[in-house]
């Protein structure tokens, strides 16, 4: 029998209304109850407020008990049935998790059912497509979420860990060898810098607008392409100034909008072009400044404007941004709605003004932001803020275990533990190539 | 010997390995017979004259707590004794010795001989006997066919073995014995995987030509250490000190005139050598800032005339090893007794072996030693003797023994090597064992006394005294639990200056002692507290867990979770291609190694969490139609 107790969303990731977490184990009632308030009666279902331990709101809904074996896995199953939406979702898990519960692996709930014999048998194929299948997806949220500055971070920090790792474990297991030796006041001060860099890492992924505030998508575009109505089309309701003078636009202009619970933060910007206008170079600059930090642009053409290449544009905007080209104004140019080209970078005909071919924009932007598997996204990032808590509390106790004069070999200990968290997001740094690094920075043998 | 006889056991090989096996083996009752090319060299220290060392002294405790030859014989025959790391925690700390080489020969040949069951026979080996796939025996030399049921082969470097020095080289075992170039050959044949490895070792020095006047010297530690646990603490002969000298600008620049004339770096040589033991060669052109590298000048022997110089081992040619040792300070008239070399040697994937080291393709064929890719007197004397066991076990039906990562060194040991193979000769180091904090010296009796009990090798009398030992613990342990000291216990002066700081509430004795600062000297001086327990090595055992405890339990904690999988064993047999939703990469790697659980499974390099899950939900499916 399992001793872990795990949680997770057993609805199908992105549509619905309705989002169900689950909650399985030895853990299960006390963990619900600690989010969900009292626990029905077994097997009813009653409505219940979720809050974390800060008392916070998060969400309401159905609260059912099913104590084990007569449950899905055949432990005490808690199941919380809420309003969804994977923002809510993640701050649900997060609250599961702050009260002892683990994220389950893919697969985990069907195995341990499986495991446990409530299952039939012949479905034992089925499973192992599940695991399969979940694992995969996993992998590649984990891949998109690693993408970008938090991977560089996330790097950093491994190779600090391991260069000061480095330098204890071989003052450790080669101490007759004349290496220069780590003071423990430099052990302190490292432990130190690295725990603040974890802090700072922990700081920008929890930022990260994909996990607080959804999507950040900038609106970019020649002045006067129809930006700030296709903002408007997006939101359906003026939120920008929207006139036909070149360069009305003159700052930053920032829409939050839901789309199917997905959040989306909607930058318009200047127009890019060159200006005399001291005002309006202003705002070209700060629109360059939010293209680079965004997750997505929406780069507006007029599609009359024939004559335009926008190869000079397209030139203009940051790198490593993915872009999805919209061809503005088709009421005028003549042109059918829909998709033209397909993502990563797609390419859309539509009109802000007659609204034809948005849904096709909105449900490529869906496409394109991961909402059909924004559950697994989330997790994923929910899996590597998790790590990262569990490196810095290791990292807490190297630096206690430095500050107190505990030996080199606890210290040692808590940093092993740190990087095998660290691991989990960037896959495992195993003894071998710890001791690669040791003989290759170090001359060590007799 | 008698030719017509058949054995229990052949241990072949009276290495480390060999000797620890057939001790084992003979010491569990087994008929076992040792078959040497030379009775003269059982025991033999074929590189430097030391033992132990940092994780290599762990496993040498953990030999001694299974009943083992090591421990004991470098007691009567260490020369300068060290605890390692002395300033750093209980984990890390290790003992090692210089051996006088002629008196641990010697000390290995008076324990064997004191074993009824074990025959020695001087013998090469040209072939197995193989009935029905099983190992039967072995063809010798000189034409016998020797029977057993199980076969210890614990060749070292003797299989291919291929001697270097400068340009010329030859096939040869260490400097001085034949090679094993049949058996080598029929081993090829076998479907078992064969790499190559490469070692070296240094000139020897005359050590009358050496002048140590301008040397430092390395005294021994004061008490004197010791391995046993059974040694009384006077079984040490005379004890002498090491000196320390290093190579300078003018060594490197000899070497880098020679290196073309290397077989490293002409090519010559095609086996991978060990990045920790790096020839002097290597260590100049790989760092080339380095202006000076440190040598150990060890004796050989107390009358041995003969100095290992440790640091310096080469394949350079013989005129340039004389010319680098003369650049050397203290080695300016330096006579050369032997020439250093490398050699080049065959070793069998361990990954085609069990966790019990019997190998997957011939079964009752054992292996041990050097010939699995290790290095070390240490590594092959532990797996020697867990060879020597489980051949037994084997014969006898008895469970096999495969020590647990968090149980043993030598669970470390045995599972790398078989799980993740290696690539270089293997040695042990303290970071290899994630759980590190509890495989330490001083509770290797502990962790292993009562595993050897069970198997027989530990007499009624020792027994006895090893648990009075931990009975003693135990009562102590639980009088330190119960006894709580109330800050009015404390006297008003005395005791807040022996706690270091004042008691604000009530706490009892093991919370105190876990304080960092604490000893149990102190502690037991209050009043309420003592007087306590006068046994050092009782002691020593609660304040260490005492210190540990935190971090033991979260330890501990670890392994539970992964005992599941630790006890969940993989038929050797069973069909990969079978289970569902397996990557075909993750298919093959699991084809290849046969894990023997799926906890072994899981550390195959590759591997993912929902491979293993594949695994579980297979073997659950499996399990009602294994009943039918």
């Amino acid at each position: 029998m399992a001793t872990r107790t795990i949680c997770a969303v057993a609805t199908p990731p992105g549509r619905g209304g309705v989002g169900v977490i689950r909650l399985s184990g030895p853990d299960a009632a006390a963990i619900g109850a600690a989010v969900a308030g009292p626990l029905p009666p077994p097997r009813e279902a009653r409505f219940r407020r979720f809050r974390n331990a800060a008392g916070e709101h998060l969400d309401e809904g159905l609260c059912l008990y099913f104590p084990g074996p007569k449950s899905f896995t055949g432990e005490d199953v808690v199941e919380l049935q809420g309003h969804g939406g994977p923002v809510v979702m993640d701050r649900l898990l997060q609250a599961l998790i702050a009260e002892g519960a683990l994220l389950a692996e893919p697969g985990e709930f069907s195995e341990r059912a499986f495991l446990n014999g409530r299952m039939d048998l012949t479905r034992a194929e089925a499973i192992a497509d599940l695991i399969e299948a979940g694992s995969e997806a996993a992998a590649r949220a984990a891949m998109r979420s690693l993408e970008g500055a938090f991977a560089d971070t996330v790097h950093d920090l491994v190779a600090a860990l391991t260069a000061l790792r480095v330098h204890l474990e071989s003052s450790i297991d080669f101490s007759d060898e004349p290496l220069e030796g780590l003071a423990l006041n430099d052990l302190s001060r490292q432990i130190e810098a690295i725990r603040q860099q974890i802090a700072a890492t922990q700081a920008a992924a929890r930022q990260g607008q994909q996990l607080r505030e959804g999507l950040t998508v900038v609106i970019a575009g020649r002045p006067n392409a129809g930006k700030s109505s296709l903002l408007n089309a997006l939101a359906g309701r003026d939120a920008a100034i929207v006139t036909a003078m070149a360069g009305t636009t003159r700052d930053v202009l920032d829409t939050h909008l839901h789309l199917d619970g997905l959040p989306l933060r909607v930058l318009d910007t200047a127009g890019l072009r060159e200006s005399s206008d001291v005002i309006e170079r202003e705002g070209v600059r700060r629109a360059q400044a939010a293209m680079a930090e965004a997750d997505r642009i929406l780069l507006v053409v007029d599609d009359g404007a024939a004559e335009q290449s926008d190869d000079d544009l397209m030139a203009e905007l940051p790198a490593g941004v993915p872009v999805t080209r919209v061809l503005n104004k088709i009421d005028l140019s003549g042109r059918h709605p829909g998709l033209l080209a397909e993502e990563p970078n797609p390419c859309l005909a539509v009109s802000a003004l007659t609204g034809e071919g948005m849904d096709a924009l909105r449900e490529s932007l869906r496409r394109t932001a991961g909402v059909d598997e924004g559950e697994a996204r989330f997790i994923a990032r929910r899996r590597h803020l998790l790590a990262l808590e569990q490196a810095a509390a290791a990292l807490d106790e190297a630096a206690e275990a430095a500050r107190t004069g505990l030996g080199e070999e606890l210290i040692a200990e808590s940093l092993r533990v740190a990087q095998d968290e660290l691991g989990r997001i960037t896959g495992a740094v195993t003894t071998e190539d710890l001791l690669g690094e040791i003989f290759s920075t170090f001359c060590i043998g007799k | 010997m008698h030719p017509d006889r058949s054995y229990e056991v052949i241990v072949v090989g009276g290495g480390h390995a060999g000797t620890e096996a057939a001790y084992a083996a003979a010491r569990m009752g087994a008929r076992t017979l040792l078959l040497t090319q030379s009775i003269d060299t059982i025991g033999q220290m074929s590189c430097n004259p030391a033992i132990g060392g940092i994780g290599k002294g762990h496993l040498v405790r953990e030999i001694d707590a299974m009943g083992g030859v090591m421990a004991r014989a470098i007691d009567r025959a260490g020369i300068q004794f060290r605890i390692l790391n002395q300033r750093k925690g209980p984990a890390v700390r290790a003992t090692r010795a210089q051996a006088d080489r002629a008196l641990y020969r010697q000390a290995v040949r008076d324990i064997l001989d004191e074993v009824p069951n074990l025959i020695l026979f001087q013998d090469t080996v040209q072939d197995l006997v193989v009935e029905s796939d099983t190992v039967r025996g072995v063809v010798t030399g000189t034409g016998l066919v020797l029977h057993a049921e199980a076969v210890v082969l614990t060749v070292g470097t003797f299989l291919g073995g291929r001697i270097h020095i400068g340009e010329h080289n030859r096939s040869g075992g260490r400097a001085g014995d034949a090679p094993s170039i049949a058996l080598a050959e029929r081993l090829r044949e076998l479907p078992l995987r064969v790499g190559r490895l490469k070692t070296g070792t240094p000139p020897r020095i005359d050590a009358a030509s050496i002048d140590y006047s301008r040397l430092d010297a390395q005294p021994g530690d004061e008490p004197l250490p010791y391995f046993s646990r059974w040694s009384r603490g006077d079984e040490h002969p005379e004890q002498v000190a090491c000196h320390i000298t290093h190579t300078n600008a003018k060594t490197h620049e000899i070497i880098r005139g020679a290196l073309h004339r290397s077989p490293m770096y002409s090519g010559e040589i095609e086996g991978t050598g060990p990045r920790y033991c790096p020839s002097i060669e290597d260590k100049v052109v790989r760092f080339a800032d380095r202006n000076a590298h440190q040598i150990f000048l060890e004796p050989e022997g107390l009358k041995a005339r003969e100095v290992y110089p440790n640091g310096i081992s080469t394949s350079l040619p013989f005129d340039t090893q004389v010319a680098l040792v003369r650049s050397i300070a203290g080695l300016e008239n330096a006579e050369i007794t032997r020439p250093g070399y490398a050699i080049e040697y065959d070793y069998l994937d361990p990954r085609d072996l069990a966790p019990t080291l019997e190998s997957l393709h011939l079964p009752g064929l054992l292996l041990a030693g050097q010939i699995n890719g290790t290095t070390g007197y240490e590594e092959a004397a532990a797996q020697g003797l867990l060879a020597g066991i489980n051949a037994v076990a084997r014969i006898r039906g008895l469970a096999s023994w495969t020590p647990a990562r968090h149980e043993a060194y030598l669970g470390v040991l045995v599972d790398d090597l078989t799980t993740r193979g290696t690539s270089e000769p293997y040695r042990m180091f303290t970071s290899r064992a994630e759980y590190r904090l509890q495989l330490r010296e001083d509770n290797a009796d502990r962790r292993l006394l009562p595993v050897a009990r069970e198997y027989g090798l530990i007499a009624d009398a020792d027994w006895a005294d090893f648990e009075r030992y931990c009975e003693a613990i135990e009562r102590e342990q639980t009088r330190l639990e119960r006894t709580w000291l109330r800050p009015q216990d404390l006297g008003e002066d005395s005791g807040e200056a022996l706690l270091g700081q004042p008691l604000r509430r009530e706490q009892n004795l093991m919370a105190l002692l876990r304080r960092p600062e604490m000893e149990y000297d102190r502690l037991m001086q209050i009043p309420a507290a003592g007087p306590g327990v006068d046994d050092p090595r009782v002691r020593e055992q609660l304040v260490i867990e005492a210190r540990y405890a935190g971090y033991l339990k979260r330890q501990d904690d670890q392994v539970a979770r992964q005992a599941r999988h630790e006890q969940t064993s993989l038929p050797v047999d069973m069909d990969y291609g079978e289970v569902a939703g397996l990557s075909s990469e993750v298919r093959e790697k699991l084809s290849h190694h046969r894990p023997a659980t799926l906890g072994q499974a899981a550390r195959i390099p590759g591997m993912t969490p929902a491979a293993v899950s594949l695994l579980l939900v297979h073997l659950k499916r499996d399990e009602p139609r294994k009943r039918a």
